[in-house]
């Protein structure tokens, strides 16, 4: 469902991303995990067509994003990290401009606008202005009106600031049901335990590099014996590392491997 | 070591965040800090050029009437224009003073920030209050510095009128400021709790008022039954009130180049006078009740749902047979503009000054008896009438495209086109601000009681102009947008704003230069002989239709390559 090829992004000398080469099946729930500053924001912004990839490309159900951007944005729907949504318009506004965008029919509209603002708990609040909503309601508004369109895809990005424990295991929940629907989900986090919990496949992208790809057990089950081990968090845990362990140790490798200097230096 | 005082501190952080973005300049590309440095140039010269122009027609037109050199005439009609032109420099000092201060004072990012640090009200007011004069006094400087010069030359005043000049600037711009300040204060405090048709009701009502007033001091009196040079003596003399600050700048000015310094020093510290006493009723003002306004209007967007709803159903009514993504997106800005006060209070005020235009036509109709004035008439109104439609363009469409701001990703994201998006802001600025500007033209060529042609050339050139600079205002909106700022008036105010208004007075002066030759035919045909009148027509009609499409066209077409190309 979601396909890059070679996905590069240069920002005049910064590589940003690197060489991505992704394949995320239909129904499949994806978490992208990296550090901050590892590139899941920019991946995700030339998978949703925001910036242009400098070589490379995406492909999202079976279109180029690129070449035609306005059938692939038929099929995708997307949370960002700050939901910056037009402070005076009612969220029901919104939720309407929203369908305008997406030529829905009214009926349509009607049919499905109070379900969503229910099912993420903005329905109460539906009539007043953004201005008056917390950081959580916004988001929650951006998650229903990401919905309203029936996307098939669903890329999301680190969309838990604001939200409280209850509301995250919530949201957790029904992408999760959506995805038994058939619904893909590509959600980019830095938390560990999210993806562990939902995600059927995780990707750990790390300066830019994707450095492993595989289901959360053959991630896990890369921590023991795998090069030498620092002190640290990994020595608590045994038998299988916790996904923590690995995601600290492959970053780590990563490190090292970018700078051979360093290394060598650990090595005397 | 000496500690700083917090006003001091404040300033100097102000004077650091210039120096800054004057440094970013080097940043920008360099082909537009060219361009508007040339084009501001331009107009400074063309300013200076014009107002030449001006002061020596009107010291020919003082000769010809007395008929001898009628020196001391002439004298007296510069000394008329110079009150005229202060008193001009002053209202629009006041009006543009209550604009600024709303956003200085309420409306920027670093008011919370200084509230919230333990500084007193009065010095937190002086701090935002020194920005307003820099910024007011920085434009006004920049306008009326050519025409100054202009009016130095033409008069062949001597150095201490230059020096005058610059002692009477700074105590003149600090009254509108003050006066500025003191009336957003007061209405923020007293009105913000209010609806709008509250605050709408005592807008209209001060327009009426300050007409009444200033029909009573400046209006053509018995204009209509003396339609002669005399008649404008007479009406340039009751511009010199003496309560009025624009006389003091003036007449001071004026008897220090006479060598009166005794009564020049008399006006000169009448206005700083009574500029130190109106910055002091302001800061009492703002101790008093700024921060009651202010937390009332940052929390004022109590529910009212039921009336917003009834609102939004009547525009969508309206909008109803519109297309689809048009729809949503006409709808959707033009609820935004309603329900920003920083937009709809400041349309408001621009319909109140075409209001105040169009009413006061009347009084210029009775200099329409002569030939020669009737097409200078036609001409000024419709070069006024255009000055309008660019300030309205510049100041409420040009911010369309920068308005979407960080919520640019909504529309990224969605299966619109940009070129959609573009065409949708284009032709909904030219639907809305047609409706004003049609309807000016249409009522000032009735009160000037226009001939054919001219009403034709009247009507279709403002036409012509709402369509080009529409296009104009998109395109320059979207070359250079601003994603990071929330406030329009500051979005104007940067370099594509000040672009994008001087592109428009080029385009101005290019429209009326065409027809300026059909409405002077007679006096122009004595020049190129043997050119037929249609002839004429004909050429003026398509070079106004090229320099329309130009104008259009070409800001869209940049504009749109820019959006296509940037990332969010
Ligand atoms: N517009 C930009 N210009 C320059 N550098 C950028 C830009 N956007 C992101 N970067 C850089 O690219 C890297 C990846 O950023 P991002 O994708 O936002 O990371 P994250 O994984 O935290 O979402 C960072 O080092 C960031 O500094
Ligand atoms: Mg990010």
């Amino acid at each position: 469902m979601i396909k890059t090829r070679s996905l590069t992004k240069r920002f005049d000398e910064k590589i940003a991303v690197r060489d991505l080469d992704l394949d995320i099946a239909p129904g499949e729930f994806f978490c992208f995990l990296g550090p901050n500053g590892a590139g899941k924001t920019t991946t995700i912004k030339m998978l949703t067509g925001l910036m242009r990839p400098s070589s490379g490309e995406a492909i999202v159900g079976g279109v180029d994003i690129q070449r035609d951007p306005i059938r692939a944005k038929q099929l995708l729907g997307y949370v960002p990290d700050h939901p910056f949504l037009y402070e005076r318009l009612t969220g029901r506004e919104f939720m309407q401009f929203v369908a305008g965008l997406y030529r829905m029919t009214d009926s349509a509209f009607h049919q499905h606008c109070d379900e969503l603002l229910e099912t993420f708990e903005v329905l109460h609040v539906g009539d007043q202005l953004i201005e008056s909503y917390s950081h959580g309601m916004r988001q929650k508004l951006s998650f229903a009106s990401c919905f309203l369109h029936q996307p098939q895809i669903v890329v999301v990005d680190e969309p838990w600031i604001g939200l409280d424990p209850k509301n995250i295991r919530e949201v957790k929940t029904y992408l999760r049901d959506r995805t038994r629907e058939g619904l893909t989900v590509f959600m980019s986090t830095h938390s560990l335990a999210i993806a562990e919990e939902v995600a059927d496949r995780v990707g750990i992208i790390h300066r830019g590099q994707l450095l492993h790809v595989g289901t959360v057990d053959e991630i896990k089950a890369l921590a023991p014996g795998r090069g030498k081990r620092l002190s640290g968090a990994g020595e608590l845990g045994s038998g299988l590392g916790s996904l923590e362990d690995v995601f600290l140790e492959l970053t780590r490798q990563a490190e090292e491997g970018a700078a051979p200097v360093g290394g060598m230096q650990y090595e005397s | 070591m000496r500690v700083r005082s917090v006003l001091g501190t404040i300033l100097w952080a102000k004077v650091r965040v210039a120096l800054h973005t004057l440094a970013s300049v080097r940043q920008e590309s360099k082909l537009k800090v060219a361009f508007v440095s040339v084009s501001a140039g331009l107009l400074w010269v063309g300013l200076f050029q014009l107002s030449r122009m001006g002061f020596r027609f009107f010291e020919e037109l003082a000769s010809t009437v007395v008929g001898v050199g009628g020196l001391s005439l002439s004298d007296l009609i510069m000394a008329r224009m110079l009150s005229v032109f202060a008193l001009v420099l002053f209202v629009m000092l006041v009006f543009s003073n209550v604009l600024v201060s709303f956003s200085t004072l309420y409306r920027s990012r670093e008011v919370w920030y200084l509230i919230a640090s333990p500084i007193s009200l009065s010095t937190f007011f002086l701090g935002r209050f020194y920005e307003c004069v820099a910024f007011t006094s920085w434009a006004s400087a920049f306008l009326g510095s050519p025409v100054m010069l202009a009016y130095g030359l033409e008069s062949s005043a001597a150095a201490i009128f230059y020096l005058a000049l610059l002692a009477f600037y700074l105590p003149f711009v600090v009254i509108p400021a003050a006066i500025g300040s003191v009336v957003t204060i007061t209405a923020v405090r007293f009105l913000s709790r209010h609806r709008r048709p509250v605050w709408l009701g005592i807008a209209s009502a001060a327009l009426v008022g300050v007409f009444v007033l200033f029909r009573a001091q400046v209006g053509p009196a018995d204009a209509e039954s003396t339609p002669s040079f005399q008649s404008l003596i007479v009406m340039l003399t009751k511009v010199q009130s003496p309560f009025l600050p624009s006389t003091w700048l003036s007449q001071g000015i004026l008897d220090a180049t006479t060598g009166a310094i005794g009564e020049s020093l008399f006006y000169f510290l009448l206005l700083l006078s009574n500029a130190l006493v109106l910055v002091w009723i302001a800061t009492l003002a703002a101790e008093r009740w700024f921060y009651a306004g202010w937390s009332s209007l940052a929390g004022g967007s109590a529910v009212k749902s039921n009336r917003r709803l009834v609102v939004s159903r009547v525009l969508d009514r309206l909008l109803r047979h519109l297309p689809e993504p048009t729809r949503s997106l006409v709808s959707k800005d033009i609820k935004l503009f309603w329900r920003d006060p920083a937009q709809w209070s400041q349309f408001v005020l621009f319909f109140g000054i075409m209001a105040l235009y169009v009413a006061n036509l009347g009084g210029a109709r009775s200099f329409a008896g002569q030939e020669s004035w009737r097409a200078l008439g036609t001409l000024l109104n419709l070069g006024a009438s255009m000055l309008i439609l660019a300030s309205l363009t510049t100041r409420f469409v040009f911010p369309l495209v920068s308005l979407e701001g960080r919520r640019f990703w909504i529309l990224g994201l969605s299966p619109v086109t940009l070129r959609h998006i573009m065409w949708q802001k284009f032709w909904l600025s030219v639907g809305t601000t047609s409706f004003f500007t049609v309807g000016l033209a249409v009522l000032s060529a009735i009160r000037l009681d226009l001939d054919r042609t001219a009403f034709v050339l009247s009507v279709a050139g403002m036409i012509a102009t709402t369509v080009a600079l529409s296009g104009l205002a998109v395109g320059l909106g979207s070359l250079y947008p601003n994603f990071q700022e929330d406030n329009p008036a500051r979005i104007v105010s940067g370099m594509g704003g000040t672009l994008n208004f001087l592109l428009s007075m080029l385009y101005i002066a290019l429209v009326a230069g065409g027809q300026a030759i059909v409405l002077f035919w007679s006096g122009v045909s004595t020049v190129l002989n043997g050119v037929p009148y249609v002839w004429a027509v004909t050429g003026a009609v398509s070079w106004i239709l090229v320099v329309t499409v130009v104008t259009c066209m070409l800001p869209l077409h940049l504009g749109l390559r820019n959006l296509e190309r940037a990332e969010f």
